[in-house]
């Protein structure tokens, strides 16, 4: 079979050439006009972020005249985007970690191990997939309140890791599934225990599909919105997302200060985005693409 | 000291546990997880739907299907479902259209198709916070960039405060959650066009096919995966959206963007009917679940029409 990549043609008629230059000219123009849509929005954040109130509301697509920074620090301090940055970090850290951590395990149980009742507890954590957040997240609060979490980070981690895991788990047992059995035998004969097959043969070759793994869930903790909202609304502990929200309520229409909290949220992201993009467009397809 | 050993005849029982410890052992921490923050919850969801709790009475009185009754007579509940209709079918198909072109587009091109792609899919990264308050900032009626730049194009009469206007404000919610999607598309669309069989198109392209038929008849069936994929997923995003129509508009102007998820955070948290509340959210399960369904049917059918 062969597939698009692998057709080149060559043009040696000029007239063609032309023609085919010509063609190749629109294609990238309208590549560039979608481009110019979609980043756009996000630098003009960026560059109002270092412009006084005065020069946004005159001209927003201008660029900055001075490097005016008064408005990232005073979100920075004032608006307490440090505190909520930190939060940010205390509550994905752990979460990744530990939907990592569970789903290795429970995907290597599921794919190469037989026990009883194993179709039925693969199928209790498909339905997690299935289910939206919304469906639980009223009784968990209760659960929360009456675990003394409320008021914790915990309130956040450790339901973030729980409901993270049905789509950990599909993703590492299909990936666990493509290895080869030969692997896991050839150390049970040298001796290996079932724990020490899977941390010293197996677990050193699953690095591309925990990457992935570590990325999504990375990226939809960090994200997260109402999750924090109804867990987590004490201001001490407000990730990002949330301070984001607040602030905007205290500085409604001031955009000079609207755009430096866009700026200090979305820049560290999109940075690693950019030197990380293979892994992210790996890991935030995952599962869509095999499907 | 004389010891005595005895054969060790091994229980059934016994057999039974060590054949299945090690895979039980395996799946047991996610389980427990699991067990407390969802399986848990997620019953206790359906208990509450049956009682009229307030969530601060330390009785929660049983009122059976009443809840479930007053879904009917709910107006408000009526408007935010075919809201979500709206967004479900405009959510889904702009995508798509956008998406799919753009995609074709990117396989065609032999440089920079990186850039584009990663370019193109960097909203997705954004949270729907992020994204909420770029295009709120986008459409406010003085300082924003719309009406900057259709004054700018001499088109200052279509200028407007987008959304306060009640008829257009769902769409211009909709057009920033697309923004924020569209890029998933293309990626997906783009990885399904390059296991397409060029043979194949080629083929048709011999027997006289023109370039769209090659694409509607040749290209598109082998995309199907990709595109039944993509159509689930916008599905059931589409009745559970709540960040961006929260950071947007609340609900507002006059409820003209409410959503079933915004409206089951109302009635839940704000308005404390915790018994109603999670009849509502029951519903979005459903919903949920009735989408996944479909999926799962258009799947298995394809894999027979493959065979």
């Amino acid at each position: 079979m062969r597939t698009i990549d692998q057709t080149h043609v060559i043009y040696r008629n000029p007239l063609a050439r032309a023609r085919r230059f010509t063609a190749e000219f629109f294609k990238y123009l309208i590549l560039a006009i979608v481009l110019v849509v979609t980043v756009a929005p996000v630098m003009l954040m960026w560059s109002s972020a270092l412009k006084t109130k005065q020069e946004i509301n005159k001209n927003p697509i201008a660029l900055p005249t001075s490097f005016y920074t008064d408005n990232l620090t005073k979100a920075w301090t004032v608006g307490r985007f440090s505190r909520y940055s930190l939060n940010s970090i205390i509550i994905t850290i752990p979460t990744v970690l530990g939907v990592v951590a569970l789903s290795c395990l429970a995907g290597y149980g599921f794919a190469r191990h037989q026990f009883f009742g194993k179709r039925f507890f693969f199928m209790l954590f498909l339905v997690g997939l299935m289910v939206p957040f919304q469906s639980i997240m009223i009784p968990l609060y209760f659960n929360l309140k009456d675990f003394k979490l409320l008021g914790t980070y915990f309130a956040m981690i450790l339901p973030a890791i729980g409901l993270g895991l049905p789509f950990g788990i599909y993703l590492m047992q299909a990936f666990f599934r493509g290895l080869p059995v030969e692997l896991s035998d050839s150390g049970k004969v040298d001796g290996c225990n079932e724990f020490q097959v899977f941390w010293h043969i197996i677990l050193p070759l699953t690095t591309p599909a925990i990457s992935s793994l570590a990325i999504f869930q990375f990226v939809w903790t960090w994200n997260a919105f109402l999750m924090p909202l109804i867990y987590l609304n004490k201001d001490e502990f407000r990730p990002m997302t949330l301070g984001l929200m607040f602030f905007q309520g205290r500085y409604t229409s001031d955009y000079a200060m609207i755009s430096a909290a866009v700026t200090l949220t979305t820049l560290p992201l999109i940075l690693v985005y950019i030197i990380l993009q293979r892994q992210f467009l790996r890991g935030l397809t995952a599962g869509a693409i095999k499907g | 000291m004389a010891v005595s050993y005895r054969p060790v005849k091994a229980s059934p029982a016994l057999k039974w546990i060590n054949k299945n410890k090690a895979g039980f052992l395996f799946i047991l921490p996610a389980l427990i997880m699991y067990a407390i923050f969802f399986i848990s919850p997620f019953i206790t969801s359906i208990y509450y739907s049956l009682t009229n709790w307030n969530g601060v009475d330390p009785v929660k009185q049983f009122v059976g299907l009443k809840n479930y009754i007053n879904l009917f007579k709910d107006s408000l509940l009526g408007l935010s479902l075919s809201h979500n209709v709206i967004w479900v079918i405009v959510g889904t198909v702009a995508p798509i259209l956008i998406g799919l072109p753009l995609a074709v587009l990117l396989s065609n091109i032999k440089r920079g198709r990186l850039f584009f792609q990663t370019s193109y899919f960097l909203p997705y990264v954004l949270s729907g916070v992020v994204v909420g308050m770029i295009w709120g900032w986008i459409y406010n009626p003085l300082f924003g960039l719309l009406n900057y730049i259709l004054k700018g194009i001499g088109l200052g009469a279509l200028s407007r405060g987008w959304l306060g206007d009640p008829n257009l404000a769902l769409y211009a919610v909709i057009a920033a959650a697309v923004w924020g999607y569209f890029g998933f598309c293309v990626v997906i669309f783009l990885a399904g066009l390059q296991n397409v069989d060029v043979d194949l198109v080629e083929a048709a392209r011999i027997d006289g096919a023109n370039a769209l038929q090659q694409f509607f008849y040749v290209i598109i069936p082998q995309l199907r995966h990709v595109l039944n994929m993509v159509l689930v997923y916008t599905l059931i995003g589409g009745f559970n959206v709540f960040d961006i129509v929260q950071i947007m508009t609340v609900g507002g102007p006059a409820n003209h963007t409410e959503l079933i998820g915004t409206y089951t955070y109302k009635i839940s948290f704000q308005q404390s009917n915790v018994g109603y509340g999670t009849t509502l959210s029951m519903v979005m399960t459903i919903l949920s679940l009735v989408a996944s369904y479909f999926y799962i049917v258009l799947r298995e059918r394809q894999d027979e029409v493959g065979q």
